[in-house]
Formats: C-alpha cells, structure tokens, sequence
C-alpha cells in the first residue's frame, strides 16, 4: 500500500487577464481626451488561460515556458500578491514562502540597517534577526564591512548579503523560488547551491521557475509547461523537459 | 483575524522603513535630523520679518501665530505628498512581500509624524521665547495632531491609489495644495478677508485644526461644540473613506503597476 500523501497546492482552471488601455497610458490628459473622444477602448490580454495542476506534499515542480509565457504571473497567483481573473487556488499562504533577494535594499544605507530592513520586510522579527545577525554576516562573508554604506559595495557583496538574509529562516512548507539559485562569484556559488539544495530536498513542496532545463532536471520530479499562458504539458519531469525541448529546436 | 504577532511584525515593519525614509532624506547633508527642527523656525523667522508689520495690529505675537499654522500645514502636506507615491515607489515590493499594501502609505504618514514631533520641538523653544505661559491647554494641540494624522492618512490612502492610476494627480495635486494653503489663513488674519472668503476658510478642514491649535495656545481657550463636531468628523470621515477606496482598488492598482 502507498501511502496517500496530501495535497497542498490545488490550482483549478486558474485565468488572468489583463486590461489594458490601447494607447498605454497613465495621464489624465490622455485618459479625458479618450473619454471625450468616445474611444475608451480596452484592450484584454489574456496572460494565462486555465491552467490547472496539483501539487503535493514533498514534490519539487519545475515550471518551463519561454519569456513572457506567464510563469512569473503564476507563481505571484500562488503566493497571493494578484487575484486570478477566474478559477480558485487551494493553498494555505501562512505556510507560501516566496524566496526573494534583496528587497527593499537601501544603497544609502548601512549594511548594517539594510539587514534589519530587508529582514523586516520578509518577515523576520527584531529578535529574529538579533539572534542571527552575527550568521547572517558569517554567511555572506561581509565581517568588518557592516556598518559601510551599501553604495560602495560591489554587486557581488550586494547579492551575498540578499541571499544570506533571504535563506536564514527554517525552510518554509511550501517554498517559492523565481530564478534565484546561486549568486556570487564562484566560491560563494557553490556554497549558495549547497543551500538552496538543503532548502529543496529538506521535505519542503517547491516551485522552481527557471531558463535552465539542467537544474529543473536536475531538482524536480514533476514539471509544468507553460507556453503562451496555456499548459501545454504537466508530467513527470523528463517527458515534460523533452517535449520542450522539442518545440524549441522545432521553433529555431 | 489580528493576532499578537502579526501586528508586532508590521509595527517593526513601519519603524524601519520609517527608519530608511529619515535617514534617506538626511544622509547627504551635516546638520541631518537638525534640519528638521531647523527648517519650522527659518521659515518663522523669514515670514515674520515680512508680514509682522503688516499684520501687527490684528494679530499679537505673529511668529507663533504662523508657526502654529505652519507646523500643521507641513504635517498635512508632507504627510499627503509622500504617502500619494508610496505605492508607485514600492511597487516592485508589494508583488514580493507578503504585507498588506496599505502598511506603505501607513509608514509614510507615520514618517510625517516623526517630523513634526521634531518640529514641535522647535515649536516648544519658541514658546519659551517668546514667553507664551505654558498651560495644561497646550496638551489639546498633541490631540488636534492625532486628528490632523488621520485625516492625512485618509487622504494619503485615496491619493496612492489615484497616483497608481494617473500619474498627473501628482501635479494637479501640488496646485490643489496652493490654493489650499491660501485658504488656510497660514500667514495672515481670516478677519482681513472678504465674507465670502471667510465662509470658505471657516469650512477648511485644516484650517479648522490650525484655528482651534492657536486658540488652545495663543488664547488659553478650549474649542466650540462645533468645531470639536468638525474636527473628528473630518479626520473619521475621512480615515475611512481613505479606507474604503484603498480596499476596493487594491488589485487594480497591482494590475496596474
């Protein structure tokens, strides 16, 4: 007997669509001349168009598609920042984290203060980040260059500090992760690769949006095909990877 | 529902962006938080040196006459202008963080609030100065400034929303807030004015703020059934209606941005 294992995302014909004015605009003045003028017209973009898949406990779902097929618009419809236009979501978002780098980083603040703000705003406590500071600084190998403004750091120092903040916390149940699997220079990517493999395959459920066939290949075992906000294919990770692949040569 | 933590998480949210907004605003000058307190008086002192001649004789004590109104003014409108943008500024925020959108036009305001609690500083030396006796009256005006608080903060609710829509309020805004100031009696005494003109000031939300600060402060009085009537009802009126649109419009405005 195979143990039935629970379902913790259940995605139901989920649509979204956009309206957007004709003439892209956000003036007044544009707005009015086109309400005089009787045209206010609309345009509806349909970015994704029922999509439906299950996800369930412990899987690792890759999502494919090329650029502007809709994934990141999912993946937002799954943490809860947009409604979908129709169709309903399964999911307890206490439990959803989406892993993010660096938001609201501050140049012209310390690292120091960039720390508690950055943490602040993707849900750690004062305590919390008092406790793992010193970690967090070890982590990004940032001793000593703490209470500089961030301005003068270097790209690279900037995204080490993101990422030791962002994967400090106990991986979360359900894990989101929009194409932020290693940073840094090549020392750091290993060890940052280290990490989020810990994060994957620590019985967390995790969405990977990624380019790269190699890691969903290499992380997954179910995969979602997205093209042109339809689903094109869902299954088991390397038939899904081939079919793609296939339409991409057959595209060139 | 709210439970314990969330809103202990949200409080330390408001603080450091609030923290980020101050030290932004100051990090490239010396004087820094001093200016905050520094800018209420140089502008005192230059209106004075302007209109306390001219106004000398229906107005005792000019300085603090306009300082009042001044201080008050500033709040409402640094309070108003910067949270109008706080969701455009955040944007690439509110899709990434899991807090409610409204915590940013919310941080915002209570970033005004801080500068006007060093403005009253500033305020508070100047009474000493100019020797206006300190009575139990002038706690009243800490009152008026929570009031002033929620009025912006309604106002700053549908502003953000509306500036998300059409980026041109922000213009229109700036000159609705000239005219505004004009009616608000800052710098000059309503009684000099036209009828009509004071009908109008007299129905000035803010202005009813500013009139009831300077009597609790100038004149030791307490303020009429009335304007108490006028004061919560523009400040709850207004909260809640600021409530109301941002809630209804929250997922166009993610849309949108």
């Amino acid at each position: 007997m195979i143990e039935e294992k629970q379902i913790v995302i259940d995605i139901k014909h989920i649509s979204m669509q956009f309206r957007i004015a004709k003439e892209a605009s956000g003036s007044l003045k544009e707005f009015l001349i086109r309400m005089v003028g009787r045209q206010n017209s609309y345009q509806t973009i349909s970015v994704l168009d029922d999509i439906s898949f299950q996800a369930k406990e412990g899987d690792v779902i890759g999502i494919i598609g090329t650029n502007g097929s809709g994934k990141s618009t999912l993946l937002k419809i799954v943490s809860g920042a947009l409604q979908p236009t129709s169709g309903t979501v399964m999911v307890d978002r206490s439990k959803v984290q989406l892993l993010t780098l660096g938001t609201g980083f501050d140049m012209e603040l310390t690292a120091r203060e960039n720390v508690y703000l950055n943490g602040a705003l993707i849900g750690y406590s004062k305590e919390y980040l008092d406790r793992t500071y010193d970690e967090i600084v070890a982590f990004a190998e940032l001793e000593g260059f703490m209470g500089e403004r961030m301005k003068n750091f270097s790209s690279g120092m900037v995204s080490r500090l993101g990422f030791a903040i962002a994967t400090m916390r106990d991986t979360p149940e359900i894990l989101i992760l929009d194409e932020v699997l290693s940073v840094g220079d090549m020392f750091f990517r290993k060890k940052s690769e280290q990490r989020i493999q810990e994060m994957i395959h620590g019985g967390a459920t995790v969405l990977i949006v990624s380019h790269s066939l190699d890691v969903i290949l290499k992380n997954c075992n179910y995969a979602v095909w997205i093209e042109k906000g339809k689903l094109q294919m869902a299954g088991a990770v390397k038939e899904v990877c081939e079919g793609y692949r296939g339409y991409q040569n057959r595209k060139k | 529902m709210w439970d314990k933590e969330q809103i202990k998480q949200y409080v330390f949210v408001i603080r450091e962006l609030t923290g980020r907004e101050i030290k932004r605003k100051y990090a490239r000058s010396y004087l820094g938080i001093l200016w905050s307190v520094l800018n209420p008086l140089l502008s005192m002192a230059v209106m004075s040196l302007i209109f306390s001649a001219m106004f000398k004789r229906s107005i005792e004590n000019y300085p603090i006459y306009y300082l009042t109104g001044n201080i008050i003014w500033s709040f409402f409108t640094g309070a108003t202008n910067s949270a109008m943008t706080a969701l455009v500024d955040n944007k690439m925020m509110l899709i990434k963080v899991k807090l409610p959108m409204s915590i940013f036009p919310l941080s915002r305001c209570y970033t005004a609030l801080v500068n006007f609690g060093y403005s009253i500083i500033a305020f508070t030396i100047m009474l000493l100065v100019f020797r206006i006796p300190l009575q139990p009256y002038i706690l009243l005006f800490l009152l008026y400034a929570i009031g002033v608080f929620f009025f912006s903060l309604g106002m700053g609710y549908w502003l953000s929303v509306l500036y998300a829509i059409f980026g041109d309020i922000k213009h229109l805004y700036s000159i609705l807030l000239m005219l505004w100031m004009y009616l608000s009696a800052l710098f000059y005494p309503v009684e000099n004015t036209t009828p009509m003109m004071q009908a109008i000031i007299l129905r000035n939300p803010i202005y009813s703020f500013i009139s009831s600060a300077r009597k609790c402060i100038l004149y030791a009085e307490f303020p009429s059934t009335e304007e108490w009537f006028r004061m919560c009802g523009w400040s709850i009126g207004m909260y809640l209606f600021g409530r109301l649109v941002f809630q209804k419009m929250q997922n166009k405005v993610l849309q949108k941005i």
